[in-house]
Formats: C-alpha cells, sequence, structure tokens
C-alpha cells in the first residue's frame, strides 16, 4: 500500500492519488483530519529496528509492514492536529508530536517522497540562500542573493513564495520538464535533487532579462498538478517499482 | 581567523578563547550582548560567498574567516533587550542580524562548529535513534505510545521503565512508578516516550573532529544532571572507550554531519555500549571541570586546522 499523506485541500495530493490509482499503484489517502483524530498509536525503536502501528477513527489501520511507499505532502504537523492542542503546553506539546510524526515517518518502507527531515516533515525546507547555494554547487545558473543585518528575515521567506515561470520536476532521478526549459538543466537538476537529499522535487526558473533561465529556487512539495501526466507516470513508476 | 559567537563570558566560548590564546590562534569575539554595534552582509552566487562583518567597529571580510566556534542565545531574550517592544528598531536590527548570520553560517566554507542543519537530529529522540542504528551503536528499547495497556505491557516485559520527553525540549528522567501509573490514562492526550531502565553507569563522549574524551559518571540519581539538585550526588572521572565503541562514536559524528558532539552512552555491567542522545551544542566545560581532559584545547586546537 503507498501512502498519500496530506492536508485536506491539497488538491495536488487527491490529483496525483486518483493518477496512481488509474496506474495500477494501491493507494491510501490519509489526510491530516485522520491522523488527528486517530486513536492507539504505537511507535517501537530498538534492536528489531523500528515499527509503527496507528488505528484512524474509520477503521483503517495504518502499519510500517504493509506501508510500501509514501506519497508525503505535510510539510509540517497537520493543521487538524495543531488544532486539537491548547493550554499552557500547547508549545511544548506541538513540539513532542513534530519529534514523534519525524520518527515514525523515518521508520516506514519504500520510497518516500520525500522522506522527513527535521527541517521539514516532507523534506528539508530550505531557506532561499540555501537552495541558492546548493544550486551553485551542481552548476545551476542563479541570481545572486544578498542578506544583510538590514533585512527583514520574515520577507526573505515571502519572497521566495512566488509562482515560478517554469518547472522542471525530479522524480526518482527521472526528469519531467516543461519544454521551455533547456534540456541542458536536467542533469544539474538530477545533481540539485541528490544534494537535496529529495526523491522528489520542483526545481524553479525563470527567465532573466538576457532572455536566459535561471535557477529561482526549489521545493519539496511542488504543485504537482502542473507537471501533468507524464509527472504521474514519473510518480507511478517509483511506487511500482 | 577564527570567530567565536556568543556571550564570551559563557564557560565553553571562555575556555576555547583562553585555549586559542595559548596556541596564539588568530581569532575574534563576536559579542552577542553588543548586537547593536554588530552588523554583517553577504551575498552567494555561481562564484562563491562574499560579504563583511562589523565587529565593534573593526570590519572583516567573511572570506577571511576559516572556522567558527557559535553558542548563541536567543536573541530575543538578550538582556540588551529588555524593555524593549516587539518591532522596535533595536529589537529588528538584532533579528536581522542574527538571522543574516546564522543563514551565512549555514553555507559558509570552513570549519563551523556546528552549523544549525545537522544539529536538527538533536529534535527527536527517536529519529535520531533510529540514526544512531546506523553507526553500529544499539540504543535502549523504546515505546512511545498513548495507549496505556501497550505501557503495561512493555514494563512486563522489560522491567523497570523510564519516561522522558520525545522531542529536545529538555526534561528530567524518571522511572516509571506506581504513582505514574495511577494517571497513566493522561497519555491519551499526548503520547509519551518509554524506555527500558539499562543499567551501568553513564558515559559522556565529547568527540571533535577524530579526538574522543570518555567521561564516566557514576551517580546515585537516574538523571545526573540533577544531582546535585536531587540531594544526591555525581562523581566523574576520566575513561577509555574500547576501539571499536569510540571508533562508532567518531562515525556517528561525523554521519550526522557534526564536528563537535556530546553522546551519551550508557555502560552495562556486560560491558554492552547503549546509546541515548547525540547533543550537538555540548556544554563539555562542566566534564572538562570536573575531569581535566583538554576538551576546549581539542575544539581550539580543530578550530585552527592543528588537528
Amino acid at each position: 500500500m503507498v501512502l498519500v499523506l496530506c492536508e485536506e485541500a491539497d488538491l495536488a495530493a487527491a490529483w496525483a492519488g486518483e493518477r496512481l490509482r488509474l496506474r495500477g499503484v494501491d493507494v491510501q489517502i490519509v489526510t491530516g483530519a485522520d491522523l488527528a483524530a486517530a486513536g492507539r498509536l504505537e511507535h517501537r525503536i530498538g534492536r528489531a529496528g523500528a515499527t509503527f502501528e496507528l488505528e484512524l477513527a474509520d477503521g483503517r489501520r495504518l502499519s510500517g509492514r504493509t506501508v510500501r511507499g509514501v506519497l508525503n505532502r505535510l510539510s509540517f504537523l497537520p493543521s487538524a492536529c495543531l488544532r486539537r492542542i491548547g493550554g499552557p503546553d500547547r508549545e511544548y506539546a506541538a513540539q513532542e508530536f513534530y519529534a514523534l510524526y519525524l520518527s515514525w515517518l523515518h521508520s516506514l518502507q519504500g520510497p518516500l517522497l520525500n522522506a522527513p527531515t527535521p527541517q521539514g516533515l516532507c523534506g528539508n525546507w530550505r531557506h532561499p540562500s540555501s537552495w541558492i547555494a546548493l544550486a551553485a554547487q551542481v552548476g545551476l545558473p542563479a541570481l545572486p542573493y544578498r542578506q544583510s543585518s538590514r533585512d527583514d528575515p520574515a520577507a526573505r521567506w515571502q519572497a521566495a513564495a512566488s509562482p515560478a515561470p517554469a518547472t522542471v520536476f525530479v522524480v526518482g532521478g527521472r526528469i519531467v520538464a516543461e519544454p521551455a526549459v533547456h534540456r541542458e538543466f536536467d542533469e544539474p537538476c538530477r545533481r540539485l535533487a541528490d544534494a537535496a537529499g529529495a526523491k522528489l522535487l520542483g526545481v524553479d526558473f525563470a527567465s532573466a532579462t538576457d532572455g536566459r533561465w535561471r535557477f529561482m529556487g526549489a521545493s519539496v512539495m511542488p504543485d504537482l498538478m502542473r507537471g501533468g501526466e507524464p509527472l504521474a507516470d514519473a510518480l507511478a513508476e517509483v511506487f511500482l517499482a | 581567523m577564527i570567530l567565536l559567537c556568543g556571550i564570551p563570558s559563557e564557560s565553553p566560548l571562555a575556555m576555547v578563547a583562553k585555549e586559542l590564546d595559548a596556541l596564539g590562534a588568530d581569532y575574534r569575539v563576536l559579542n552577542q550582548r553588543k548586537v547593536a554595534a554588530l552588523d554583517i552582509a553577504w551575498q552567494v552566487d555561481g562564484s562563491g560567498i562574499d560579504g563583511k562583518l562589523g565587529l565593534e567597529g573593526e570590519a572583516f571580510l567573511l572570506t577571511d574567516i576559516g572556522a567558527v566556534y557559535f553558542r548563541l542565545m536567543d536573541d530575543r531574550i538578550l538582556p540588551e533587550l529588555d524593555g524593549e517592544p516587539d518591532g522596535s528598531p533595536a529589537r529588528r536590527h538584532a533579528r536581522g542580524f542574527h538571522d543574516a548570520l546564522l543563514r551565512w553560517l549555514e553555507i559558509a566554507p570552513g570549519r563551523i562548529v556546528n552549523r544549525s542543519e545537522p544539529q536538527g537530529s538533536n529534535g527527536s529522540k527517536p529519529y535520531q535513534a533510529q540514526l544512531i542504528r546506523q553507526y553500529g551503536l544499539q540504543v535502549p528499547e523504546t515505546l512511545i505510545t498513548n495507549d496505556p495497556d501497550a505501557v503495561l505491557a512493555f514494563q512486563r516485559e522489560h522491567g523497570t521503565l523510564i519516561y522522558k520527553s520525545i522531542s529536545g525540549v529538555r526534561s528530567i528522567v524518571h522511572a516509571l512508578r506506581e504513582e505514574d501509573i495511577e494517571r497513566l490514562d493522561l497519555i491519551r492526550w499526548c503520547p509519551v516516550q518509554f524506555q527500558a531502565l539499562v543499567p551501568g553507569p553513564d558515559v559522556r563522549v565529547h568527540v571533535i573532529g577524530r579526538q574522543v574524551y570518555a567521561t564516566e559518571i557514576v551517580s546515585d540519581i537516574l538523571d545526573y544532571r540533577y544531582a546535585r539538585r536531587s540531594g544526591g550526588s555525581a562523581e566523574l572521572r576520566a575513561t577509555e572507550l574500547p576501539a571499536e565503541t569510540a571508533e562508532k562514536c567518531i562515525a556517528l559524528t561525523h554521519g550526522l554531519g557534526l564536528a563537535f558532539a556530546g553522546i551519551d552512552l550508557k555502560m552495562t555491567p556486560d560491558g554492552e555500549f547503549y546509546c541515548f542522545e547525540v547533543n550537538p551544542c555540548p556544554a563539555f566545560s562542566f566534564y572538562e571541570a570536573n575531569t581535566g581532559q583538554p576538551i576546549a584545547h581539542a575544539v581550539a586546537r580543530y578550530l585552527a586546522d592543528m588537528d
């Protein structure tokens, strides 16, 4: 069984789940609300390795023994989970739940798109400067990134959230690119995904004033619908392998 | 040049500064409490990273900084910002400076002790335990659950249990006692981490580069860090690890992306080692002060590229 973990309003996840089913993948969509309302949970680590069991309120049972892959669209604790936490220990409880999610997601077997990290449950949610530095290492042309004491840190993230004119998807080493982006970027994009430790990565490009494409940023939780059927094929290939 | 960042009087930072003095190394201290007189500006592109750091009137090229040891406190609670309202110019400057500094430290070349990203594994003990296992060290049998019956079954299987936080939030390790079992239903609200008690003394291992310093702690208190507060005692003495265990500690430290780590082990009466945690920002001064182990010296040599 392949899990699609997502927030309730994640249209891209619902789209991907449907497309994977059409391609013969045994998919279970589990939303943040499902996880927040779940009952009994048991997560063990020890000499025998790590195991995970969770009983959902609708009777479904998630087990590390039956999960064969995850399309992971949870960047942080599900909103429904956060809404259930209150009181003076709210911040502590949220940290405890995040630590637990990070661990049980890490314990799952099969392709994890993407594996959880301390910096984001569906992959490392890197700062724009970190993406530019990685892009430079793998040979992707990028506009310079500048930061100083005078900048508002929050604004740096907001600038990175703008939609990109073109996206190249890396899915398990396969490239799904929009025709506008030159194929010379395929290999550097693969290297970027490797360097970022992400099996699924959306690499964003923009056309600079000289007409050449430049790296803008990357996302471990890209808009999957933008990749269309070729992206669904690539995802299915990963989970059916 | 070497940069030390934090509060200069804080013991680990002060001890490393003293050792750098003894080595005759070229270093500067970035004193967080002088944040109003600090500034930084940098850029990264295909040709690398460059920029400038201003320290109380002196300016330095970032490309001249080859190593950094940082132990920064949360800038929001700096004493110098007491009474400053949210969003005041002083607070905005402090936040902007620290963010720009930390972002630079993440991508700067050179010896950074330690970058923030690899410190993240310490935010989840069971996640870190899974990483620890990959490097050949045993971890205690662990159960995280919201089911009281599962805890009782785990207790029947393993005997005495301890419980502690799942996250990196510091918690005092307690044994699960009868009065805790009476309130076990509370875990339905928030899962709790339980572990089989591993008998034997604690061993704190500091790894810096390839140097390993092991300290054995014998205490009559379960969590020796709180021995004094609990009316107990803790005796520390330098010890040697078996070569294989020391190598595993080095591999674990480097595998987690750390240059410097404080690894918490327990040695059972059978001579087996169990690993509980890797601390990526170890306050080593307590161990050095009690044993004389030259940990600050090793950190200074690592920073000065003399290891």
